[in-house]
């Protein structure tokens, strides 16, 4: 990774890109990086678009906590697409769902390069639809390099340790996720 | 005592308002009383989660002039005492305040500031600054430490109980949406690691003895009957809290000596004032940067040599002029130019700080 990686995740509310940002910060500073992750909040919390903001820096503590553009975009409904342009210039990787229709003319121009993947589609057909930000997170790690697919596992597991525990097959299925989502990036960057 | 609450040290990632629980907890804080309001909610919720297991407790109020008022009372009965609040409760809250600033009551708030006027956003501003320092009818006799960064609000959260019982004003952390709701790493502590001792509490009234035979009567109040009368004591606390004020002012400077623009701003704006310096000076840009830790009292002494050698200053603050306020009357008389980003409310990027030093040489 670079000195200082930053990314928007952005999704419908319950789409769980808070969770996925939670989940990566903690691993970047268990992995002893500076991480810092803010979620926009207001009172429209419950409907309405959910961006979390991350940044990871190898060493130096970060910065403000909101930027104006960021390395890496992820856009998981058409009104995410719609309000995180403004987060693109030309330095920024876009990465979009293929499933998410009407936004054909709303990709951002500009970026730097623009990143479809059938994530919705891999969750409900291959995998199950609540390991869905999983994938994501798989696709954010493998653009990125924040953090080792290692650390992120370990990750997943203290965060959801107690359900593995319970349900083995649980653990198996986040892991294909994380895998599934690195590889669908893999052959577009 | 039961165990520490926090021993040792440790390093951990989490919100800035679980942050100031734990500092709390670490200062050995009693009880904390509380009114839940946006963006400072998770500290009551973290505190009733941790205060339990340690024999601390938890009072919800009715509303934020109750949970002033029973926050100075609480200290008053000698235990160590804190509330939370933002916005609309800061305001509601003014009141209380004042009689602490009357009273001499060490109490201590923490201000998470959210958009305003009004109800405005939850999220953030820094547009608490002239009622957090000079809020309610009152002479502003508060100490105000502007933090930006978890680890500030850990550090000052420990030392405003410190401050608070040493010099008997009450003490504000001031801290924002931002700090209150991201995430970032803090090294938590046992202050006694650190060498830091906490400042011992004591009961303000219902002291053992016959007032006036066996002690002087503790004569705490905030009503007079005469214009003089009221002067002296005003008098008085002005004296106290000027003789205070050189003993714990604090601010922090970078890259100053040879700047030609000097940013000036406070809380975490200066995280983006910071990386903007760096930027500038890596483009041969002559940049430094002053900020004020402590807004009440002022580092009008440390400021003013500084903004006197700048050929330019720029103020940089989320809101409109509160700061520039405080800075313009530090600075009254020099003459060196001033430029200003005022964002009421909006986060500000050090982009935005770079194009304007760039655009004012």
């Amino acid at each position: 990774m670079s000195k200082l990686v930053k990314i928007a995740l952005a999704g419908e509310g319950g789409q769980g890109v808070q969770s996925v940002a939670e989940i990566i910060t903690e691993a970047a500073n268990e992995e002893g990086k500076e991480a810092l992750y803010i979620p926009n909040f207001g009172v429209e919390q419950r409907g309405g678009v959910s961006i979390a903001f991350v940044q990871i820096s190898e060493k130096e503590k970060v910065g403000s906590p909101k930027f104006e553009k960021a390395d890496i975009v992820i856009a998981l409904s058409d009104r995410a697409v719609r309000r995180c342009a403004q987060y693109v210039d030309g330095n920024t990787v876009f990465v979009y769902d293929t499933a998410i229709e009407g936004v054909e003319d709303d990709l951002p121009k500009g970026a730097k390069k623009v990143i479809g993947i059938p994530a919705i589609e891999t969750a409900k057909n291959e995998l199950h639809p609540r390991v869905f930000n999983i994938i994501i997170m798989g696709a954010v790690i493998r653009s990125t390099h924040v953090v080792s697919e290692d650390q992120a596992k370990k990750a997943l597991e203290d965060r959801l340790g107690y359900k593995f525990e319970q349900d083995p097959k649980l653990r198996e299925l986040n892991y294909r996720a994380l895998e599934r989502g690195m590889q669908l990036v893999e052959s577009q960057l | 005592m039961a165990d520490k609450p926090i021993q040792g040290e440790k390093r951990m990632f989490m919100t800035g308002n679980e942050v100031c629980a734990y500092a709390a907890l670490a200062a050995n804080v009693d009880v904390m009383y509380g009114y839940p309001i946006t963006p400072q909610n998770e500290i009551m919720h973290y505190w009733t989660r941790l205060a339990p297991k340690h024999n601390r407790t938890f009072l919800q109020t009715e509303d934020e002039i109750s949970a002033g008022f029973t926050t100075c009372g609480g200290v008053m009965s000698g235990k160590r005492c804190f509330t939370a609040t933002a916005g609309p409760g800061n305001t509601l809250m003014q009141e209380a305040m004042s009689m602490a600033e009357m009273m001499r009551i060490p109490a201590v708030f923490i201000i998470q500031q959210r958009g305003g006027p009004s109800t405005a956003t939850v999220i953030y501003s820094q547009q608490e600054v002239t009622m957090t320092c000079f809020g309610a009818n009152g002479e502003g006799l508060r100490v105000v430490y502007s933090t930006s960064s978890h680890q500030e609000l850990f550090d000052y959260t420990i030392k405003s109980f410190n401050v608070a019982w040493k010099y008997r004003f009450p003490t504000f952390v001031l801290g924002d949406g931002y700090q209150a709701k991201m995430r970032e790493s803090v090294t938590i502590y046992d202050p006694e690691v650190r060498g830091i001792k906490m400042v011992d509490t004591y009961p303000l009234v219902g002291l053992p003895g016959m007032p006036g035979v066996d002690r002087d009567p503790a004569h705490l109040r905030n009503t007079y009957n005469t214009e003089e009368e009221l002067y002296e004591v005003v008098k008085d606390l002005v004296d106290a809290y000027e003789k205070m004020a050189p003993e714990i002012v604090e601010h922090s400077t970078m890259e100053c000596d040879d700047a030609d623009v000097v940013i000036l701003c406070h809380g975490i704006v200066s995280r983006a004032a910071i990386e903007a310096v760096r930027n500038l000076r890596a483009a041969g840009v002559k940049a430094g940067f002053f900020r004020p830790i402590t807004l009440r009292p002022f580092a009008k002494d440390a400021l003013r040599p500084i903004a006197e050698k700048a050929k330019k200053l720029l103020i940089v603050e989320s809101s409109q002029g509160q700061f520039a306020k405080i800075v313009t009357d530090a600075l009254y008389g020099l003459t060196t130019p001033m430029e200003t980003i005022f964002k009421p409310g909006l986060g500000i990027t050090s982009d935005e700080i770079v194009n304007k030093v760039k655009a004012m040489i």
